[in-house]
């Protein structure tokens, strides 16, 4: 009853004051457009999602749409080479764009009077982009840094590309976003065109715009730069892979250029915006959300087996991984490790967890959705996402609702349900220098 | 009906003339922006209360959210021979209270998914809308109650000693203590260095004291800002910080640092450096509020404030000088100053020197282009307007504007003053805040390359890295007839002497260290000839062996063995004499004696000590004493060449033989090990199996 109480007040306040107010609509390109107006500041965040990841990639031509985040800024029919972040820092602006699994996401953070400026250059890159060879050739060479930076030069980089490729056998999330630096080399300039007349078209876009604006104005200028943009007309191949079920747990071990050893587990959960995947969510607050929760607090803080440790559910458009991590302190071995990991784990699958638990991490969770919607950049960006994954976009107000649905029992169900051996991979991250080790601290196979 | 039709007729051709008119978009040039935006500051109210906090309240609600922060206006203080007290006692507010535990703050303020964060000037609390009631408690407890635990001192006494003591090695770091002491002055709070001994002598009273007589209500301003109105912020506000006591608070006053007569090179030699650190830098007299102050932000953003201003553009694009070359001209209450910087290689030291003084007098000299003007604008407003998305943005101008006295529409005008700052002006304020003829110029690096370059810019004098300043010939000239062997015959000679060290056959170290809050210990058992075993374990783990045997070299990590190359079996070797000073000739050791150092200030002959494999590394002996006291070695890393200092100090006698009885060693990260000497056995019994 108080629950159902709380739950009820809970969604008046959201209602009273943290409603995002937006309109939406196509274009008859297909261009779909979201704005929300926001004039408490001068400025204004023109963002782009396209729909298409690297789960959308060729497995032999892996990398590509991570690649057109760099390609698409090498200019147009009528942005010279390099000019494109030049119009936008001499309007005093920000820009940048990322790249997931599931889509690719271009921004601009500009004074509200540059807006022209922000449709001109998004209209530019989905029209009628330089997609050249010279443009490809310097783009190879700074992703090549680019993986060199964050996958193989840092400790750990590579452990997103060693859990995926061993735990997906079928589905493309079995590969990285940043792909292979091999495919890219190998690809030819029609393939890199042909990518961008497939995925880079108006029905596959998302427009969204937040900030300091006249939605009537805005609406005008954006049939202005983005109504003549012909359609692709073609379907957008979008993969039906279904990853089959892992029958039995996958262990391995990696070596790499770090001190400390590392545990990371694993564990295939449903997709997002499942019921599931909501309380997987919540369960990961329990875990790791502050220096109260429950493995911070009990592996760093009290037995102090790790510097660092903590559960994030990666979930995806596709069923996706539920990971748990943590780095061992100085002299503890990685077998002792992960058993303190699972000890966490079985007692959430063991004990029902307190009231007062509970009551912080919905507390925790209601403050970071809340605070999600802090900058105009976020806000267009949370629209796009829910537009593009769930097909609506009023989820950014909604959507703490299912979280706080979520009971105790649903968190205690779905550890069980879905944090089994059998349906995880765990990896070793031992330092190189332990390669040569002999068998003693040999890794069991648990199947 | 026929005039409804001809109604939806004229719609659909107005609709079709505005798509034709959209078909002819001129998409060949970038459309000009639109009339630049009026920034709406957004609006505050204020209040006082009886014991004199100064309030400030900006609604907002946007988002269920409320933040309260709290800023003390205090002078800061002249902290002698215990500086970094101050610090402590903000970061300890944090640690727990006379109600609650470090762990029981914690948890309270995670269960209503809030942040609190303290320092010596000011106290940061948020959370949702529905939770400040407790917030406040949490964030008013800190501020009334704090417990100031002595284990809590403890705890970031270590962290600041671990911090300190990585920082020696950081020439930026370096740089930066001894800007700070010559553009201010020791005498100022500015120039106060915080250093491990003034780290020693903080004690809890110090804290306790500083906390009871700085943090009161009538130089406090607290900023409330989110999702709350002015009637209930008052209430709240009243409720919670009416039974603050006031205290009657004496701000200091300083003189105000000038720049020195003409410019100079301030010099800190490092030997082991490989690029050099290059700040040009001096007072000035810009207090918040001057006219002045956003004419000359944008003379710096065209001098040096971003990616396309010149320095950059020079010393990184043009020259390849650098990686980056900045600068920045900053108002402040007490005293402002102006910084212009870059790290560069050894052999273009005095030529990026050149470069920087060449663009302060160009910038004097000259008129800057429109086109710079126009592009420095654009990047301030765009900044500026990307501020004001946080309410705080508002609250802090709100803050500043009443606590230095600034006109009341100071930021509603400040892009105004932005837009009309002409080319003029940009000159004007060149030619008032630039001063080349004026400047510190502190250079980190390696003197013995870069010292004579630098001659031209001014007289070079020589400081240590605590801004002291040393007679320069006695650090230059080595005395006459000195070689690096006199320099190794005198250190054998300070040990105990040949005929002593030779006699000793074998050794038993025990040393014991403390590393992340873990006792490790560390057994050496050394016999001649050429028997080692270095084995380091934590908490009875052995974690790493180190063996010799002869020929035979094994290295083994948490029970693995890790590859030998002949660089480490080459240091196993060495390590393995009881006095590795007494092979360096029978083992083709290579000498040279390269200079006189300041090793903690006092002066210190440099060998460069080069081993058969190739590798080189530096050591240190104590001009005084004979003693080594430090080795250098510089280390390739994917940041760049970073040097690793070993010190060797605290000599104690055991058996007629000095030995070193505290080594700091350098760990990965910055992080260093206070290794101590526990005991020592000269000649012990040594079994052979020792070394298997």
């Amino acid at each position: 009853m108080f629950i159902l109480f709380f739950a009820f007040t809970l969604s008046l306040n959201a209602q009273k004051s943290n409603k995002i107010e937006f309109t939406e609509y196509d274009l008859d390109n297909g261009l779909h457009v979201i704005l929300h107006k926001d004039n408490s500041t001068p400025i204004v965040a023109v963002t782009i999602m396209y729909h298409v990841g690297s789960k959308n990639e060729d497995p032999e031509r892996t990398g590509f749409a991570h690649f057109f985040e760099h390609l698409l800024f090498e200019g147009s029919e009528n942005i010279k080479r390099g000019e494109f972040d030049k119009y936008i820092t001499n309007a005093g602006g920000v820009n940048n764009a990322n790249t997931s699994f599931d889509r690719t996401f271009y921004y601009e953070l500009l004074p509200s009077n540059q807006l022209e400026l922000g449709l001109w250059l998004e209209s530019e890159r989905l029209m009628h982009a330089n997609i050249e060879t010279i443009g490809v050739e310097t783009q190879r060479e700074v992703v090549k840094e680019e993986k060199r930076q964050r996958y193989d030069n840092r400790p750990y980089g590579s452990l997103m590309i060693e859990v995926f490729k061993r735990a997906y056998t079928k589905h493309p999330y079995q590969w990285m976003p940043i792909g292979s630096l091999d495919h890219l080399t190998a690809a030819s300039l029609e393939e890199f065109i042909d990518f961008y007349k497939t995925y880079y078209v108006p029905e596959n876009a998302t427009l969204s715009i937040a900030g300091d604006i006249d939605v009537e104005e805005t609406k005008k200028l954006v049939a202005k730069y983005f109504a003549d943009i012909p359609s692709g007309g073609k379907d957008i191949p979008r993969p039906d892979i279904v990853e089959p079920e892992q029958k039995k747990e996958v262990r391995d071990i990696v070596y790499d250029q770090i001190q400390l050893p590392a545990v990371v587990e694993a564990y295939h959960i449903p997709a997002q915006g499942t019921e599931d995947a909501y309380a997987l969510s919540m369960l990961s607050t329990l875990l790791s959300d502050g220096q109260s929760s429950r493995m911070y607090k009990s592996l760093v803080d009290e037995q102090q087996k790790a510097i660092s440790a903590g559960a994030f559910p990666f979930a995806l458009e596709d069923p996706g991984l539920y990971l748990i991590y943590a780095i061992a302190n100085m002299g503890v071995n990685v077998e002792e490790l992960e058993s303190s990991v699972d000890e966490q784990i079985e007692r959430v699958k063991n004990e029902l967890i307190s009231e007062t638990e509970f009551q912080k991490i919905r507390n925790q969770v209601e403050n970071d959705f809340i605070s999600q919607n802090s900058t105009m950049a976020g806000v267009a960006e949370n629209l796009a996402n829910y537009h593009v994954y769930f097909g609506d976009a009023n989820l950014v107000n909604t959507e703490i609702e299912r979280f706080m649905s979520v009971t105790r029992e649903d968190i205690q169900t779905v550890a069980n349900k879905y944090l089994k051996k059998e349906n995880r991979v765990v990896l070793y991250y031992l330092p190189e220098s332990a390669r040569d080790q002999p068998a003693e601290s040999e890794v069991k196979a648990d199947n | 009906m026929n005039h409804n039709m001809n109604k939806i007729y004229i719609i659909i051709t107005l609709f079709l003339i505005s798509l034709g008119t959209s078909a002819q978009v001129d998409r060949s040039k970038a459309p000009e922006p639109g009339p630049a935006p009026k920034i709406q500051i957004g609006e505050y109210q204020s209040f006082q209360l009886k014991n004199g906090l100064k309030v400030f309240v900006v609604e907002n609600h946007k988002m269920p959210r409320v933040a309260f922060s709290l800023i003390l206006d205090n002078e800061p203080i002249i902290e002698g021979d215990k500086a970094g007290y101050v610090s402590f006692a903000g970061q300890l507010l944090r640690n727990g209270t006379t109600n609650r535990t470090k762990a029981q703050l914690d948890e309270e303020i995670d269960f209503i998914g809030a942040s609190l964060s303290t320092s010596s000037g000011s106290i940061y609390a948020s959370s949702l809308t529905k939770h400040k009631e407790k917030l406040l408690e949490l964030m008013t407890d800190v501020l009334f109650n704090p417990a100031f635990p002595e284990d809590e001192l403890e705890k970031i006494r270590k962290q600041t000693v671990s911090g300190l003591a990585a920082s020696k090695d950081d020439p930026n770091a370096i740089a930066r203590n001894v800007r700070n002491v010559l553009v201010y002055g020791k005498e100022h709070p500015y120039g106060e260095l915080t250093t491990e001994e003034t780290v020693e002598n903080v004690k809890l009273e110090d804290v306790r004291a500083y906390y009871n007589k700085y943090f009161k209500p009538n130089v406090a301003y607290l900023a409330v800002v989110g999702d709350i109105n002015l009637k209930e912020a008052r209430k709240l506000v009243e409720k919670h910080f009416s039974k603050w006591k006031k205290g009657e608070i004496k701000q200091p006053v300083y003189e105000v640092p000038q720049a020195p007569e003409s410019t100079f090179v301030a010099l800190v030699d490092r030997p082991a450096s490989v690029q050099s650190v290059i700040e040009v830098a001096y007072p000035l007299e810009l207090r918040p509020g001057n006219p002045d102050v956003i004419k000359t932000r944008v003379l710096n953003q065209i001098l040096g404030g971003g990616f396309s201003s010149r320095l950059m553009q020079n010393l990184r694009e043009d020259k390849a000088f650098t990686y980056g070359a900045r600068s920045s001209l900053s108002s402040d209450d007490l005293v402002g100053n102006f910084v212009a910087s870059a790290s560069v290689r050894n052999e273009v030291t005095d030529s990026a020197v050149y470069e920087f003084i060449q663009e302060l007098e160009k910038i004097r000299n000259s008129v800057v282009e429109e086109r710079e003007l126009t592009a420095a604008k654009a990047s301030i407003i765009g900044s500026f307007a990307r501020s004001l998305e946080q309410p705080s943005t508002i609250a802090n101008f709100a803050i500043n504007t009443a606590r230095y006295n600034l006109p009341e529409d100071y930021y509603a005008n400040y892009l105004k003053n932005v837009s009309a700052t002409t080319l003029e002006d940009v000159k004007a304020m060149a030619d008032k805040y630039i001063l080349p003829d004026h400047a510190n110029i502190i250079v980190v690096g390696k003197g013995s390359e870069v010292a004579d370059g630098l001659k031209k810019f001014g007289a070079v004098k020589y400081y240590d890295i605590y801004g002291n300043e040393y007679e320069p010939s006695a650090a230059k000239e080595l005395p006459a007839g000195l070689t690096a062997e006199k320099v190794i015959d005198n250190y054998i000679s300070a040990l105990g002497g040949e005929e002593k060290l030779s006699s000793v056959k074998a050794i038993k170290m025990d040393m014991s260290a403390e590393m992340m809050g873990n006792a490790i210990d560390m057994k050496v058992i050394k016999k001649v000839p050429e028997k080692l075993l270095i084995e380091v374990s934590m908490g009875g783990n052995v974690m790493s062996k180190q063996l010799l045997n002869d020929d035979e070299a094994v290295v083994m990590q948490m029970g693995n063995k890790v590859p030998v190359n002949e660089e480490a079996k080459e240091q196993l070797l060495l390590a393995s004499y009881p006095f590795p000073a007494l092979q360096y000739e029978k083992l083709g050791v290579k000498i040279e004696l390269t200079g006189v150092e300041k090793i903690d200030g006092k002066d210190a002959y440099a060998i460069e000590v080069t081993y058969p494999s190739g590798s080189k590394l530096i050591e240190y002996y104590d001009a005084g004493s004979g003693l080594k006291v430090q080795e250098t070695k510089t280390q390739k890393t994917p940041q760049g060449e970073m040097s690793l200092s070993t010190t060797y100090s605290d000599y104690k006698e055991v058996d007629g033989i000095k030995f070193p009885y505290l080594v700091v060693q350098p760990m990965g990260g910055g992080m260093k090990l206070n290794v101590k000497t526990q005991n020592i056995e000269i000649n012990p019994e040594v079994g052979e199996d020792t070394f298997k």
